[in-house]
């Protein structure tokens, strides 16, 4: 009995740092929601559900920032989690190639945001960059793009350099995934006469469920709380075409000090994220197969 | 045995030896711990190796103080670098935008009023008045900036142009060197293209200087016509090719290096990017021009200017003399000189001697040219700001101008104090 209630001792620094970097933020930025606070002052005004009501109903940056969110989120999450498991399933073997091929697709991971944006930007850049460049030298010059300069466009890019910088990490879970399936299934499947798809489909991809309900859960939040890329390469424009809750939550705080908005739109926006998560959790698990 | 007791000792001798440094460093911290030490900060990186000499030089002028300089990148100053000061531990003196930021930080008390101080009267007082609020002075603008396209003078002269008067002599300009095959307007759209240029192209649209005071009031509309020609005016600039193709996805970079090539002849940003452009290509002779968009008879302006880096002494700080001696010494003309000459800046400072020859050439900028204070700064709501800007944007990205205003003043009609 005294061992297992000594057991709680372990939990206390985690907990500490929980409370003090999450729990304590939280409270205050629910608090704050409520406030005009500019951030810099000492004194503030209570001032209801003002806030809230100006973010529904009185904000139209705000309502494009979250159809921008959306789609920047939709895009990721499918095309980063495709580029992740085809990516997995060519490195699966552990031969010398596959290990460098390994090594190949992480390596952005290990960048920082800032480098990313800037190798990205200078890769965009309508005159200089290397992509507008390559599409000539190939002769598909009608696809050069002002990549991040087309308000039409600007956010797809962004995706695609998000998924460049972030796909490694997903590859990791995938391949985690792939090497628990047991070999004996394949073997089975090999005598039973199943194609190559079949065999994905009705063994790989029911297995690899837990790994890819992790992989999309984990893509959606991390795409929705893009904020380094997007505010290094665009600042949110052109013309707010870009502009994402997260930056505009910079925004709202950091340069037009209305804190109090800004955390009102920090909480609606951490609801959003954990219904979606939750919902996807729920679909996702709801279509786990065992065998 | 030998080889374990040899790197036993090694190791010891190696503790004791880091020991003994650590114990020299302590008794030299010791003697800087007699010192005050006043934090600075700011966000100019450029000027680091011309701070550093001056700091160096106003610490031997004054042994009892130190001066620690921290400096942030612009952008990250600009957003979060008053949040430093809200303890008084950081920034004794500090620097402040014009503008939105000035505002909030005046609204939090942050501001030591200056007013009374004998330094004060080391500035050219017209152009401080940016840095007062309610008959305080609270900060003092350092450095004065022409925030208008820079442009090639000798370029000018090889091809017999004349700086125009007028929108449709600018329109002329352009099209001569379209012919020539030379970019007449480098704009990084990317970046600060919007914010900068805006200022130049509004200046005789809008002669009213509190038009944004208004905008921001409700009596102003950015429907009107003021604003709308303006926006139209941008339009043309795109569909006559007079900015270069892409400007919205152009960086800062790419634009200075159109210009540093000769591939464009002018750039849409300022006064500080002539001594980058010069770094770029020491051959070019650089000047000022903005571009009149009205009739030469209708032109009130020649200019923008800004009196920006504004000094100031953290209200919260525990040592604000020492804060208000350094304030002092950088605004002695002799020390004021040697940071305009370094830095190719002009400066608010009385009698600085302009010895580098891009800063002779446009000093006349100062005393004999027409400039209005950059009208962006007098937008104090960033919000409304950004709207402004984004029509810009939504413009040069094919919005037609009316409907381009419209949007752009919805958000200003949400945001509206």
């Amino acid at each position: 009995m005294k061992t297992s209630k000594s057991i709680y001792l372990f939990f206390l620094p985690g907990l500490f740092l929980y409370a003090i970097f999450f729990v304590y933020p939280t409270i205050s930025a629910l608090f704050y929601s409520f406030t005009d606070w500019d951030g810099l002052s000492s004194s503030f005004q209570f001032v209801g559900v003002e806030n809230y009501e100006r973010a529904f109903t009185g904000d139209t940056v705000f309502r494009k920032t979250i159809g921008n969110n959306l789609k920047f989120m939709l895009v990721v999450v499918v095309f980063q989690t495709l580029v992740a498991l085809a990516f997995a399933l060519i490195v699966l073997k552990n031969t010398k190639t596959t290990i460098f091929l390994r090594a190949l697709y992480f390596f952005p991971t290990i960048l920082s945001s800032v480098s990313v944006a800037f190798i990205w930007s200078f890769i965009y850049d309508p005159s200089l960059g290397i992509l507008n460049q390559l599409l000539e030298l190939i002769g598909l010059e009608f696809l050069a793009q002002n990549w991040l300069g087309n308000a039409n466009i600007a956010i797809y890019s962004l995706a695609v350099t998000q998924i460049w910088f972030h796909a490694g990490q997903m590859l990791i879970i995938f391949v985690a995934g792939l090497q628990a399936i047991p070999e004996e299934l394949y073997e089975v499947a090999k005598i039973e006469g199943a194609s190559k798809w079949q065999t994905f489909r009705n063994v790989t991809w029911p297995l690899l469920a837990p790994s890819a309900t992790i992989v999309v859960a984990y893509t959606t939040i991390q795409s929705f709380k893009a904020f380094d890329l997007v505010f290094a390469m665009t600042g949110g424009g052109p013309n707010n075409s870009t502009e994402i809750v997260a930056t505009y939550i910079f925004d709202i705080a950091f340069r037009s000090y209305q804190f109090g908005y800004a955390s009102a739109i920090s909480v609606i926006f951490m609801v959003i994220i954990a219904i979606i998560t939750y919902l996807q959790f729920k679909v996702l698990r709801s279509n786990r197969i065992s065998y | 045995m030998k080889r374990s007791l040899l790197l036993t000792s090694g190791f010891l001798s190696g503790a004791l030896f880091l020991t003994g440094c650590a114990g020299e460093s302590n008794s030299g911290t010791e003697g800087e711990e007699d010192r005050t030490k006043i934090s600075f900060i700011h966000w100019r990186g450029e000027d680091k190796a011309v701070l550093d000499d001056l700091i160096a030089q106003f610490e031997e002028e004054n042994p009892a103080v130190s001066v620690e300089m921290t400096i942030y990148p612009s952008e990250q100053y600009q957003a979060t670098g008053q949040r430093l000061l809200q303890d008084g531990s950081t920034g004794d003196v500090f620097t402040s935008f014009p503008g939105a930021q000035f505002e909030a930080i005046a609204s939090a008390g942050l501001f030591e009023d200056l007013s009374g101080e004998d330094f004060v009267s080391n500035f050219d007082e017209e152009l401080i008045s940016v840095g007062q609020k309610d008959g305080a002075q609270l900060a003092l603008p350092y450095q004065l900036v022409f925030n208008m396209p820079v442009y090639n003078k000798g370029m000018f002269e090889e091809l017999g142009l004349e700086v125009p008067k007028s929108w449709s002599e600018f329109q002329t300009m352009a099209d001569t060197l379209l012919e020539n095959d030379i970019t007449p307007i480098a704009f990084p759209g990317a970046d600060i293209g919007p914010n900068q240029f805006m200022n130049s192209m509004m200046m005789n649209n809008a002669p009213d200087e509190d038009v944004f005071e208004k905008l921001q009031n409700g009596e102003e509309s950015l429907t009107n016509e003021w604003w709308v020609k303006t926006l139209e005016d941008f339009q043309l600039l795109e569909q006559k090719s007079y900015i270069q193709k892409d400007a919205l996805g152009t960086s800062q970079d790419s634009a200075m290096a159109m210009v540093a090539n000769e591939e464009a002849a002018m750039l849409a940003t300022g006064s500080y990017h002539m001594s980058a452009l010069l770094d770029l290509n020491p051959d070019l002779e650089l000047d000022l021009m903005a571009p009149i968009t009205v009739e030469e008879s209708e032109a009130m302006y020649e200019g923008i200017n800004t009196a920006t880096f504004m000094l100031a002494v953290n209200s919260k700080s525990e040592k604000k003399e020492q804060a208000k001696e350094f304030i002092a010494f950088l605004s002695q003309p002799e020390i004021a000189s040697q940071y305009a000459n370094e830095t190719g800046q002009h400066l608010t400072i009385n009698d600085v001697e302009y010895e580098s020859e891009v800063l002779q050439n446009t000093a006349y900028w100062i005393d004999e040219r027409k400039t209005r204070f950059q009208p962006r700064f007098l937008i104090t709501n960033a919000q409304i700001e950004a709207a402004v800007l984004s029509s810009i944007e939504n413009v040069l990205g094919g919005a037609e101008p009316m409907e381009a205003a419209k949007e752009a003043q919805q958000i200003v009609d949400e945001n509206r104090d």
